[in-house]
Protein backbone atom coordinates (compact mmCIF):
# COMPACT_ATOMS: atom_id res chain seq x y z
CA UNK A 1 0.00 0.00 0.00
CA UNK A 2 1.62 3.09 -0.87
CA UNK A 3 0.94 5.75 1.92
CA UNK A 4 1.00 9.81 0.93
CA UNK A 5 2.57 12.14 2.88
CA UNK A 6 1.15 12.51 6.29
CA UNK A 7 1.51 15.11 9.43
CA UNK A 8 0.33 14.44 13.23
CA UNK A 9 -1.42 17.37 14.57
CA UNK A 10 -1.69 17.85 18.03
CA UNK A 11 -4.48 21.03 18.28
CA UNK A 12 -8.08 21.33 16.51
CA UNK A 13 -10.08 24.48 15.74
CA UNK A 14 -12.08 23.63 19.43
CA UNK A 15 -9.19 23.84 21.37
CA UNK A 16 -7.57 26.43 19.75
CA UNK A 17 -11.41 28.28 20.60
CA UNK A 18 -10.69 26.78 23.88
CA UNK A 19 -7.15 28.01 24.43
CA UNK A 20 -8.23 32.07 23.76
CA UNK A 21 -11.30 31.41 25.84
CA UNK A 22 -8.66 30.07 28.54
CA UNK A 23 -6.50 32.76 28.50
CA UNK A 24 -9.45 35.29 29.04
CA UNK A 25 -9.93 33.67 32.44
CA UNK A 26 -6.19 33.84 33.28
CA UNK A 27 -6.38 37.67 32.38
CA UNK A 28 -10.23 37.94 34.40
CA UNK A 29 -8.65 36.10 37.09
CA UNK A 30 -5.63 38.49 37.74
CA UNK A 31 -7.43 41.19 37.15
CA UNK A 32 -9.82 40.46 40.00
CA UNK A 33 -8.63 42.35 43.25
CA UNK A 34 -8.60 45.51 41.05
CA UNK A 35 -12.61 45.30 40.77
CA UNK A 36 -13.92 42.78 43.87
CA UNK A 37 -14.02 42.48 47.47
CA UNK A 38 -12.44 40.34 50.04
CA UNK A 39 -15.18 38.08 49.44
CA UNK A 40 -14.88 36.78 45.88
CA UNK A 41 -11.01 36.93 46.62
CA UNK A 42 -11.40 34.54 49.13
CA UNK A 43 -13.98 32.24 47.02
CA UNK A 44 -11.56 32.26 44.44
CA UNK A 45 -8.77 31.06 46.69
CA UNK A 46 -10.56 27.99 48.12
CA UNK A 47 -11.95 27.58 44.01
CA UNK A 48 -8.52 27.53 43.45
CA UNK A 49 -7.25 24.63 46.01
CA UNK A 50 -9.92 22.26 45.45
CA UNK A 51 -8.90 22.85 41.46
CA UNK A 52 -5.69 21.59 42.31
CA UNK A 53 -6.98 18.48 44.27
CA UNK A 54 -9.06 17.41 41.88
CA UNK A 55 -6.75 17.54 39.09
CA UNK A 56 -4.39 15.70 41.32
CA UNK A 57 -7.34 13.07 42.42
CA UNK A 58 -8.31 13.10 38.77
CA UNK A 59 -4.50 11.52 37.86
CA UNK A 60 -4.51 9.08 40.51
CA UNK A 61 -7.90 8.01 40.00
CA UNK A 62 -9.29 9.31 36.44
CA UNK A 63 -5.63 7.70 34.57
CA UNK A 64 -3.72 5.58 36.95
CA UNK A 65 -6.78 3.66 38.70
CA UNK A 66 -5.53 4.69 42.02
CA UNK A 67 -8.93 5.52 44.25
CA UNK A 68 -7.41 7.10 47.12
CA UNK A 69 -9.59 8.38 49.74
CA UNK A 70 -6.72 9.55 51.85
CA UNK A 71 -5.32 12.76 49.89
CA UNK A 72 -6.17 14.15 52.85
CA UNK A 73 -3.23 12.74 54.64
CA UNK A 74 -1.26 15.02 52.46
CA UNK A 75 -3.18 18.00 52.56
CA UNK A 76 -2.62 17.75 56.58
CA UNK A 77 1.03 17.03 56.90
CA UNK A 78 1.33 20.06 54.27
CA UNK A 79 -0.76 22.11 57.07
CA UNK A 80 1.57 20.80 60.22
CA UNK A 81 4.51 20.68 57.79
CA UNK A 82 3.82 24.82 57.14
CA UNK A 83 3.30 25.41 60.61
CA UNK A 84 6.70 23.33 61.83
CA UNK A 85 8.53 25.17 59.45
CA UNK A 86 7.48 28.72 60.26
CA UNK A 87 6.38 28.80 63.88
CA UNK A 88 9.09 26.62 65.08
CA UNK A 89 11.65 26.94 62.76
CA UNK A 90 11.37 30.58 62.14
CA UNK A 91 11.61 29.87 58.43
CA UNK A 92 9.76 32.91 56.44
CA UNK A 93 6.55 32.05 54.87
CA UNK A 94 7.19 32.45 51.59
CA UNK A 95 10.38 29.69 51.38
CA UNK A 96 8.31 27.92 54.08
CA UNK A 97 5.67 26.61 51.21
CA UNK A 98 8.44 25.03 48.77
CA UNK A 99 9.88 23.29 51.59
CA UNK A 100 6.40 22.15 52.98
CA UNK A 101 6.03 20.32 49.48
CA UNK A 102 9.26 18.88 49.59
CA UNK A 103 9.18 17.71 53.06
CA UNK A 104 5.38 16.33 52.04
CA UNK A 105 6.87 14.42 48.79
CA UNK A 106 9.55 12.36 51.20
CA UNK A 107 6.74 11.40 53.63
CA UNK A 108 4.98 10.44 50.97
CA UNK A 109 7.98 8.12 49.57
CA UNK A 110 7.80 5.32 51.39
CA UNK A 111 3.63 5.53 52.06
CA UNK A 112 4.11 4.76 48.41
CA UNK A 113 5.32 1.59 49.38
CA UNK A 114 2.94 0.91 51.91
CA UNK A 115 0.26 1.83 50.11
CA UNK A 116 1.27 -0.02 46.50
CA UNK A 117 0.53 -3.51 48.07
CA UNK A 118 -2.75 -3.02 48.30
CA UNK A 119 -5.54 -2.81 45.39
CA UNK A 120 -8.12 -1.50 44.29
CA UNK A 121 -10.30 -1.45 47.03
CA UNK A 122 -8.02 -2.58 49.80
CA UNK A 123 -6.18 0.22 48.32
CA UNK A 124 -9.01 2.95 48.64
CA UNK A 125 -9.21 1.83 52.34
CA UNK A 126 -5.50 1.63 53.03
CA UNK A 127 -5.41 4.96 52.45
CA UNK A 128 -7.70 6.25 54.57
CA UNK A 129 -6.35 4.28 57.02
CA UNK A 130 -2.61 6.24 56.36
CA UNK A 131 -4.55 8.95 56.79
CA UNK A 132 -6.64 8.30 59.77
CA UNK A 133 -3.56 7.10 61.54
CA UNK A 134 -1.93 10.71 60.57
CA UNK A 135 -4.77 12.53 61.96
CA UNK A 136 -4.58 10.45 65.24
CA UNK A 137 -0.71 11.17 65.90
CA UNK A 138 -1.16 14.76 65.64
CA UNK A 139 -4.03 14.70 68.33
CA UNK A 140 -1.50 13.60 70.95
CA UNK A 141 1.24 16.31 70.02
CA UNK A 142 0.66 18.94 73.07
CA UNK A 143 2.88 21.64 71.12
CA UNK A 144 0.59 21.66 68.29
CA UNK A 145 -2.61 22.10 70.70
CA UNK A 146 -3.22 18.45 70.63
CA UNK A 147 -6.94 17.41 69.14
CA UNK A 148 -7.64 21.75 69.96
CA UNK A 149 -5.05 22.93 67.69
CA UNK A 150 -3.12 25.97 67.05
CA UNK A 151 -3.19 29.45 65.31
CA UNK A 152 -0.70 30.96 63.14
CA UNK A 153 1.73 32.92 65.17
CA UNK A 154 0.69 36.43 63.93
CA UNK A 155 4.65 37.23 63.03
CA UNK A 156 3.92 34.40 60.39
CA UNK A 157 1.77 36.40 58.99
CA UNK A 158 3.12 39.68 59.32
CA UNK A 159 6.49 38.46 57.97
CA UNK A 160 4.59 37.97 54.50
CA UNK A 161 3.61 41.41 54.60
CA UNK A 162 2.84 44.24 57.42
CA UNK A 163 -0.16 45.47 54.88
CA UNK A 164 -3.17 43.53 54.76
CA UNK A 165 -4.13 44.39 51.80
CA UNK A 166 -1.02 43.37 49.84
CA UNK A 167 -0.79 40.20 51.97
CA UNK A 168 -4.31 39.54 50.70
CA UNK A 169 -3.21 40.25 47.22
CA UNK A 170 -0.13 37.99 47.70
CA UNK A 171 -1.75 35.10 49.09
CA UNK A 172 -5.16 35.96 46.33
CA UNK A 173 -2.01 35.17 43.61
CA UNK A 174 -0.28 32.56 44.59
CA UNK A 175 -3.41 30.59 45.06
CA UNK A 176 -4.43 31.17 41.53
CA UNK A 177 -1.39 30.79 40.36
CA UNK A 178 -0.94 27.46 41.79
CA UNK A 179 -4.54 26.56 40.45
CA UNK A 180 -3.68 27.14 36.80
CA UNK A 181 -0.35 25.95 37.35
CA UNK A 182 -1.52 21.92 38.20
CA UNK A 183 -3.94 22.43 34.86
CA UNK A 184 -1.07 23.42 33.05
CA UNK A 185 0.78 20.54 34.43
CA UNK A 186 -1.36 17.82 34.01
CA UNK A 187 -2.36 19.21 30.52
CA UNK A 188 1.41 19.40 29.47
CA UNK A 189 1.87 15.55 30.86
CA UNK A 190 -0.76 14.08 29.10
CA UNK A 191 0.41 15.37 25.93
CA UNK A 192 3.69 14.29 26.23
CA UNK A 193 4.84 11.00 25.78
CA UNK A 194 4.30 10.06 29.20
CA UNK A 195 0.73 10.87 28.83
CA UNK A 196 0.14 8.56 26.17
CA UNK A 197 1.59 6.10 28.98
CA UNK A 198 -1.19 7.20 31.34
CA UNK A 199 -4.12 7.01 29.07
CA UNK A 200 -3.05 3.90 28.36
CA UNK A 201 -3.11 2.67 31.89
CA UNK A 202 -6.18 4.40 32.48
CA UNK A 203 -8.12 2.86 29.03
CA UNK A 204 -6.31 -0.99 29.63
CA UNK A 205 -3.92 -1.53 32.33
CA UNK A 206 -3.38 -5.24 31.65
CA UNK A 207 -2.78 -4.15 27.42
CA UNK A 208 -0.51 -1.04 28.75
CA UNK A 209 2.25 -3.35 30.04
CA UNK A 210 2.13 -5.71 27.01
CA UNK A 211 3.01 -2.81 24.75
CA UNK A 212 5.99 -1.97 26.98
CA UNK A 213 4.31 0.38 29.45
CA UNK A 214 6.14 0.43 33.31
CA UNK A 215 2.91 0.62 34.93
CA UNK A 216 3.98 0.63 38.44
CA UNK A 217 6.40 3.16 37.60
CA UNK A 218 3.87 5.97 35.91
CA UNK A 219 1.39 5.29 38.57
CA UNK A 220 3.98 6.00 41.54
CA UNK A 221 5.15 9.36 40.03
CA UNK A 222 1.36 10.17 39.77
CA UNK A 223 0.68 8.98 43.42
CA UNK A 224 3.69 11.30 44.10
CA UNK A 225 2.61 14.36 42.17
CA UNK A 226 -0.47 14.25 44.00
CA UNK A 227 1.42 14.14 47.39
CA UNK A 228 3.03 17.44 46.45
CA UNK A 229 0.30 19.57 44.68
CA UNK A 230 -2.13 18.12 48.46
CA UNK A 231 0.82 19.27 50.50
CA UNK A 232 1.37 22.68 48.58
CA UNK A 233 -2.87 23.06 49.23
CA UNK A 234 -2.15 22.19 52.96
CA UNK A 235 0.46 25.03 53.43
CA UNK A 236 -1.96 27.61 51.54
CA UNK A 237 -5.23 26.31 53.62
CA UNK A 238 -3.55 27.57 57.11
CA UNK A 239 -2.07 30.48 55.48
CA UNK A 240 -5.92 31.36 54.58
CA UNK A 241 -7.54 30.26 58.03
CA UNK A 242 -4.57 31.12 59.95
CA UNK A 243 -5.75 28.16 62.54
CA UNK A 244 -5.47 24.36 62.46
CA UNK A 245 -6.89 21.44 63.67
CA UNK A 246 -5.86 17.46 63.04
CA UNK A 247 -9.85 17.45 62.68
CA UNK A 248 -9.69 20.60 59.92
CA UNK A 249 -5.82 19.18 58.36
CA UNK A 250 -6.88 15.48 57.51
CA UNK A 251 -10.42 15.87 57.27
CA UNK A 252 -11.78 13.40 54.59
CA UNK A 253 -15.10 15.55 54.02
CA UNK A 254 -13.09 18.29 52.63
CA UNK A 255 -10.11 17.28 51.02
CA UNK A 256 -11.53 14.02 49.60
CA UNK A 257 -15.31 13.50 49.56
CA UNK A 258 -15.85 17.02 48.25
CA UNK A 259 -12.58 16.63 45.45
CA UNK A 260 -14.02 13.09 44.71
CA UNK A 261 -17.75 14.48 44.35
CA UNK A 262 -16.02 17.23 42.06
CA UNK A 263 -14.30 15.14 39.83
CA UNK A 264 -17.28 12.48 39.69
CA UNK A 265 -19.66 15.47 38.82
CA UNK A 266 -17.27 17.22 36.46
CA UNK A 267 -15.97 13.90 34.43
CA UNK A 268 -13.51 12.04 35.59
CA UNK A 269 -10.54 10.89 33.53
CA UNK A 270 -10.04 13.97 31.35
CA UNK A 271 -8.60 17.54 32.09
CA UNK A 272 -11.83 19.33 31.16
CA UNK A 273 -13.80 17.35 33.56
CA UNK A 274 -12.67 18.32 37.22
CA UNK A 275 -12.65 22.19 35.91
CA UNK A 276 -16.27 21.74 35.13
CA UNK A 277 -17.00 19.77 38.36
CA UNK A 278 -15.35 22.50 40.76
CA UNK A 279 -17.52 25.04 38.92
CA UNK A 280 -20.87 22.95 39.41
CA UNK A 281 -19.54 22.37 43.14
CA UNK A 282 -18.92 25.87 44.27
CA UNK A 283 -22.15 26.97 42.01
CA UNK A 284 -24.02 24.47 44.39
CA UNK A 285 -22.47 25.24 47.37
CA UNK A 286 -23.50 29.06 47.38
CA UNK A 287 -26.92 27.67 45.90
CA UNK A 288 -27.48 25.05 48.98
CA UNK A 289 -25.50 27.29 51.81
CA UNK A 290 -28.43 28.02 53.89
CA UNK A 291 -30.09 24.49 53.73
CA UNK A 292 -28.16 22.80 56.19
CA UNK A 293 -28.00 19.17 56.02
CA UNK A 294 -30.16 19.29 52.38
CA UNK A 295 -27.03 20.63 51.02
CA UNK A 296 -24.58 17.39 51.56
CA UNK A 297 -27.86 14.92 51.22
CA UNK A 298 -28.84 17.13 47.59
CA UNK A 299 -24.87 16.34 46.57
CA UNK A 300 -25.09 13.19 47.67
CA UNK A 301 -28.05 12.39 45.28
CA UNK A 302 -26.65 14.42 42.57
CA UNK A 303 -23.31 12.34 42.78
CA UNK A 304 -24.99 9.12 42.60
CA UNK A 305 -27.09 10.79 39.76
CA UNK A 306 -24.86 11.41 37.72
CA UNK A 307 -23.03 8.26 38.05
CA UNK A 308 -26.04 6.24 37.20
CA UNK A 309 -26.77 8.30 34.09
CA UNK A 310 -23.78 9.57 33.43
CA UNK A 311 -20.72 8.47 34.39
CA UNK A 312 -18.21 10.27 32.44
CA UNK A 313 -20.05 13.02 34.47
CA UNK A 314 -20.73 16.66 32.91
CA UNK A 315 -17.94 17.18 30.48
CA UNK A 316 -18.31 13.33 29.49
CA UNK A 317 -21.64 14.46 28.08
CA UNK A 318 -20.75 17.62 26.55
CA UNK A 319 -17.19 16.16 24.90
CA UNK A 320 -18.67 13.26 23.28
CA UNK A 321 -21.56 14.77 21.70
CA UNK A 322 -19.79 17.38 20.30
CA UNK A 323 -16.12 15.77 19.73
CA UNK A 324 -14.80 18.60 21.91
CA UNK A 325 -11.41 18.84 23.09
CA UNK A 326 -9.94 22.30 25.32
CA UNK A 327 -7.13 21.18 25.80
CA UNK A 328 -6.05 19.30 22.90
CA UNK A 329 -4.18 15.73 24.18
CA UNK A 330 -4.57 13.72 21.08
CA UNK A 331 -2.83 13.20 18.28
CA UNK A 332 -4.46 13.70 14.81
CA UNK A 333 -3.67 12.05 11.68
CA UNK A 334 -3.92 14.34 8.46
CA UNK A 335 -3.50 11.97 5.24
CA UNK A 336 -2.48 12.60 1.71
CA UNK A 337 -1.38 15.85 1.85
CA UNK A 338 0.20 16.02 -1.91
CA UNK B 1 17.77 -23.85 15.18
CA UNK B 2 18.44 -22.39 18.45
CA UNK B 3 15.37 -22.81 20.84
CA UNK B 4 13.72 -19.04 21.41
CA UNK B 5 11.19 -19.61 24.43
CA UNK B 6 10.85 -22.98 26.47
CA UNK B 7 8.18 -23.52 29.08
CA UNK B 8 9.09 -25.79 31.55
CA UNK B 9 6.78 -28.02 33.63
CA UNK B 10 4.97 -24.36 34.53
CA UNK B 11 1.44 -24.72 36.63
CA UNK B 12 -0.76 -22.26 37.33
CA UNK B 13 -4.36 -22.47 39.60
CA UNK B 14 -6.84 -20.46 40.41
CA UNK B 15 -8.18 -21.61 43.63
CA UNK B 16 -8.33 -25.63 42.86
CA UNK B 17 -8.65 -25.24 39.22
CA UNK B 18 -5.75 -25.71 37.46
CA UNK B 19 -6.08 -23.98 34.57
CA UNK B 20 -2.46 -25.08 33.44
CA UNK B 21 -0.80 -28.41 34.75
CA UNK B 22 2.89 -29.14 34.54
CA UNK B 23 3.13 -28.05 30.69
CA UNK B 24 6.32 -28.24 29.11
CA UNK B 25 7.42 -27.24 25.27
CA UNK B 26 9.85 -25.53 23.36
CA UNK B 27 9.78 -23.02 20.23
CA UNK B 28 12.70 -22.79 18.11
CA UNK B 29 13.72 -19.29 16.05
CA UNK B 30 11.34 -18.76 13.20
CA UNK B 31 9.14 -21.37 14.59
CA UNK B 32 5.54 -21.00 14.13
CA UNK B 33 3.43 -23.19 16.43
CA UNK B 34 -0.55 -23.81 16.48
CA UNK B 35 -2.24 -24.25 19.85
CA UNK B 36 -5.99 -26.01 20.12
CA UNK B 37 -8.27 -26.99 22.31
CA UNK B 38 -12.11 -26.54 23.60
CA UNK B 39 -13.14 -23.36 25.68
CA UNK B 40 -11.84 -23.64 29.43
CA UNK B 41 -8.75 -25.92 28.46
CA UNK B 42 -6.04 -23.19 29.64
CA UNK B 43 -5.10 -21.65 26.17
CA UNK B 44 -5.39 -17.87 26.75
CA UNK B 45 -3.82 -18.67 30.60
CA UNK B 46 -0.94 -20.04 29.06
CA UNK B 47 -0.73 -16.90 27.07
CA UNK B 48 -0.91 -14.87 30.14
CA UNK B 49 2.33 -16.70 31.54
CA UNK B 50 4.11 -16.36 28.77
CA UNK B 51 3.45 -12.69 28.15
CA UNK B 52 3.46 -12.07 32.36
CA UNK B 53 0.69 -10.93 32.18
CA UNK B 54 -0.09 -13.24 35.32
CA UNK B 55 2.96 -15.15 36.92
CA UNK B 56 2.63 -19.18 37.42
CA UNK B 57 2.28 -21.50 40.46
CA UNK B 58 5.60 -23.35 39.52
CA UNK B 59 8.07 -23.86 36.73
CA UNK B 60 9.93 -21.60 34.63
CA UNK B 61 9.87 -19.94 31.57
CA UNK B 62 13.10 -18.77 29.36
CA UNK B 63 13.31 -16.64 26.50
CA UNK B 64 16.76 -17.18 24.25
CA UNK B 65 18.40 -19.25 27.75
CA UNK B 66 17.02 -16.43 29.78
CA UNK B 67 14.58 -16.71 32.50
CA UNK B 68 11.47 -14.79 32.11
CA UNK B 69 9.25 -16.23 34.74
CA UNK B 70 8.91 -13.61 37.37
CA UNK B 71 9.66 -10.27 34.65
CA UNK B 72 6.61 -8.12 34.75
CA UNK B 73 5.28 -7.86 31.12
CA UNK B 74 6.45 -4.93 29.73
CA UNK B 75 10.09 -5.60 30.20
CA UNK B 76 8.82 -8.94 28.61
CA UNK B 77 7.78 -7.28 25.77
CA UNK B 78 11.00 -5.07 25.36
CA UNK B 79 12.42 -8.20 25.29
CA UNK B 80 10.11 -9.25 22.18
CA UNK B 81 7.21 -10.96 23.11
CA UNK B 82 4.05 -8.95 21.75
CA UNK B 83 0.66 -10.42 22.29
CA UNK B 84 -3.16 -9.75 20.93
CA UNK B 85 -5.84 -10.62 23.69
CA UNK B 86 -8.76 -12.63 22.72
CA UNK B 87 -11.43 -9.72 24.02
CA UNK B 88 -9.86 -7.13 22.20
CA UNK B 89 -8.18 -4.74 24.99
CA UNK B 90 -7.94 -1.33 23.05
CA UNK B 91 -7.19 1.56 25.02
CA UNK B 92 -10.83 2.55 24.49
CA UNK B 93 -10.22 6.70 24.29
CA UNK B 94 -7.45 6.97 22.62
CA UNK B 95 -7.04 7.14 19.03
CA UNK B 96 -6.50 4.10 16.59
CA UNK B 97 -3.44 5.64 15.71
CA UNK B 98 -2.47 6.57 19.39
CA UNK B 99 -2.86 3.18 20.23
CA UNK B 100 -0.19 1.67 17.75
CA UNK B 101 1.90 4.70 18.54
CA UNK B 102 1.81 3.95 22.26
CA UNK B 103 3.16 0.48 20.95
CA UNK B 104 5.98 1.52 19.24
CA UNK B 105 7.03 4.39 21.17
CA UNK B 106 6.87 2.23 24.83
CA UNK B 107 7.90 -1.05 23.48
CA UNK B 108 11.33 0.35 21.91
CA UNK B 109 12.46 3.35 24.09
CA UNK B 110 12.34 5.57 21.11
CA UNK B 111 10.44 9.57 20.94
CA UNK B 112 6.94 9.63 19.17
CA UNK B 113 7.91 11.30 16.28
CA UNK B 114 10.71 8.76 15.51
CA UNK B 115 7.88 5.87 15.58
CA UNK B 116 5.06 7.55 13.81
CA UNK B 117 6.43 6.33 10.24
CA UNK B 118 5.88 2.55 11.53
CA UNK B 119 2.70 3.58 12.83
CA UNK B 120 1.44 4.76 9.96
CA UNK B 121 2.92 1.42 7.96
CA UNK B 122 1.03 -0.95 9.99
CA UNK B 123 -1.86 0.86 9.78
CA UNK B 124 -2.19 0.48 6.14
CA UNK B 125 -1.61 -2.69 6.19
CA UNK B 126 -3.99 -3.69 9.41
CA UNK B 127 -6.66 -1.56 6.72
CA UNK B 128 -7.25 0.53 9.85
CA UNK B 129 -5.70 3.70 8.16
CA UNK B 130 -8.55 5.57 7.02
CA UNK B 131 -10.38 5.22 10.92
CA UNK B 132 -6.58 6.21 12.60
CA UNK B 133 -8.44 9.58 14.10
CA UNK B 134 -11.43 7.33 15.34
CA UNK B 135 -11.65 6.44 19.06
CA UNK B 136 -10.59 3.08 19.63
CA UNK B 137 -13.75 2.17 21.00
CA UNK B 138 -16.04 3.10 18.69
CA UNK B 139 -14.47 0.35 16.38
CA UNK B 140 -16.46 -2.83 15.41
CA UNK B 141 -15.63 -5.60 17.15
CA UNK B 142 -13.62 -7.13 13.79
CA UNK B 143 -11.98 -3.35 13.57
CA UNK B 144 -10.78 -4.47 17.17
CA UNK B 145 -9.14 -7.46 16.16
CA UNK B 146 -7.13 -5.52 13.58
CA UNK B 147 -6.27 -3.21 16.11
CA UNK B 148 -5.08 -5.50 18.51
CA UNK B 149 -2.65 -7.40 15.52
CA UNK B 150 -1.60 -3.87 14.92
CA UNK B 151 -0.71 -2.83 18.29
CA UNK B 152 1.42 -6.45 18.64
CA UNK B 153 3.17 -5.85 15.40
CA UNK B 154 4.00 -1.87 16.59
CA UNK B 155 6.18 -3.49 19.63
CA UNK B 156 7.91 -5.28 16.51
CA UNK B 157 8.22 -8.79 18.35
CA UNK B 158 10.54 -11.52 17.81
CA UNK B 159 7.55 -13.76 19.51
CA UNK B 160 4.43 -13.04 18.81
CA UNK B 161 1.41 -14.29 20.62
CA UNK B 162 -1.71 -14.39 18.59
CA UNK B 163 -5.12 -14.89 21.07
CA UNK B 164 -8.45 -15.65 18.39
CA UNK B 165 -7.71 -13.11 15.69
CA UNK B 166 -9.10 -15.00 13.03
CA UNK B 167 -13.16 -16.00 14.68
CA UNK B 168 -15.74 -13.52 12.80
CA UNK B 169 -13.62 -12.68 9.34
CA UNK B 170 -14.83 -14.06 6.04
CA UNK B 171 -13.22 -16.03 3.68
CA UNK B 172 -11.19 -13.47 2.11
CA UNK B 173 -10.39 -11.55 5.21
CA UNK B 174 -8.76 -15.27 6.41
CA UNK B 175 -6.90 -14.93 3.17
CA UNK B 176 -5.55 -11.59 3.71
CA UNK B 177 -4.26 -12.79 7.38
CA UNK B 178 -2.50 -15.51 6.26
CA UNK B 179 -0.70 -13.51 4.05
CA UNK B 180 0.08 -10.93 6.78
CA UNK B 181 0.81 -13.61 9.66
CA UNK B 182 3.67 -15.91 6.43
CA UNK B 183 4.88 -12.34 5.56
CA UNK B 184 5.93 -11.94 8.93
CA UNK B 185 7.25 -15.18 9.17
CA UNK B 186 9.23 -14.27 6.05
CA UNK B 187 10.87 -11.87 8.04
CA UNK B 188 12.13 -14.22 11.22
CA UNK B 189 9.29 -13.22 13.68
CA UNK B 190 8.09 -16.40 15.72
CA UNK B 191 4.49 -17.28 16.14
CA UNK B 192 2.19 -18.98 18.71
CA UNK B 193 -1.13 -18.72 17.43
CA UNK B 194 -4.16 -20.06 19.95
CA UNK B 195 -7.12 -20.31 16.78
CA UNK B 196 -10.58 -22.13 16.63
CA UNK B 197 -10.71 -22.05 13.19
CA UNK B 198 -8.31 -24.50 12.30
CA UNK B 199 -8.20 -24.23 8.76
CA UNK B 200 -6.15 -20.69 9.18
CA UNK B 201 -3.80 -22.35 11.58
CA UNK B 202 -2.76 -25.12 9.32
CA UNK B 203 -2.10 -22.52 6.23
CA UNK B 204 0.60 -21.20 8.66
CA UNK B 205 1.82 -23.53 11.56
CA UNK B 206 4.46 -25.69 11.26
CA UNK B 207 3.76 -27.66 14.78
CA UNK B 208 0.15 -28.11 16.52
CA UNK B 209 -0.40 -28.78 20.15
CA UNK B 210 -4.07 -29.28 21.53
CA UNK B 211 -4.30 -28.88 24.62
CA UNK B 212 -7.33 -30.65 26.88
CA UNK B 213 -7.82 -29.94 31.12
CA UNK B 214 -4.52 -27.64 31.28
CA UNK B 215 -2.53 -30.28 29.49
CA UNK B 216 -1.41 -31.97 26.52
CA UNK B 217 -3.58 -33.96 24.00
CA UNK B 218 -1.45 -34.07 21.42
CA UNK B 219 1.50 -32.73 19.30
CA UNK B 220 3.46 -32.82 16.57
CA UNK B 221 3.24 -32.34 12.59
CA UNK B 222 -0.49 -30.11 12.18
CA UNK B 223 -2.47 -32.62 10.10
CA UNK B 224 -1.13 -35.54 12.11
CA UNK B 225 -2.46 -34.32 15.24
CA UNK B 226 -5.67 -33.63 13.31
CA UNK B 227 -5.91 -36.88 12.26
CA UNK B 228 -5.74 -38.42 15.94
CA UNK B 229 -8.33 -39.87 17.21
CA UNK B 230 -8.07 -37.97 20.62
CA UNK B 231 -8.26 -35.26 19.12
CA UNK B 232 -11.03 -35.72 16.48
CA UNK B 233 -12.78 -36.85 20.11
CA UNK B 234 -12.35 -34.06 21.76
CA UNK B 235 -13.81 -31.86 18.85
CA UNK B 236 -16.54 -34.17 18.54
CA UNK B 237 -15.96 -34.54 14.30
CA UNK B 238 -14.74 -30.54 13.57
CA UNK B 239 -12.42 -31.89 11.35
CA UNK B 240 -9.81 -29.71 9.26
CA UNK B 241 -11.10 -28.41 6.14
Amino acid sequence: MIIGSYRVERSTRASRAGFAAMLAVIVALISVPAWAGRAEMRLLIEVSYYLALAQAWNLLAGYAGLVSVGQQAFVGLGCYGFIIATAFLQIPPLVAIPLTVVAVGLIAIPTAFLAFRLRGAHFAIGTWVLAEVLRLIFTLVQAFGAGTGMSLPIHVVLDISENRVIRELILYYVSVAIGIATVLLVFLWLRSREGLALTAIRDSEAASGSVGINQQRTKLTVYLIAALIAGLVGALVVLEKLRITPDAAFSVTDWSANVIFIVIIGGIGSVEGPIVGTLVFFVLRSLLADYGAWYLITLGAIAIIVMLKAPRGVWGLIGSRYDVHLFPVQRRVRLNLD
Amino acid sequence: MATLLSVERVSKSFGAVRAVDNLSFELDQGEALGILGPNGAGKSTLFNLISGDIRPSAGLIRLRQREITHLPSYERCRLGIGRSYQIPQPFGRMTVFENVLAAASFSSGRGESACYDLCIEILGRAGLLDKCNRAADTLTLLERKRLELARALATQPTLLLLDEIAGGLTEGECHELIEVINALRGTGVSIVWIEHVVHVLLAVVDRLLVINFGKFLAEGEPHAVMANAAVQEVYMGIEAE
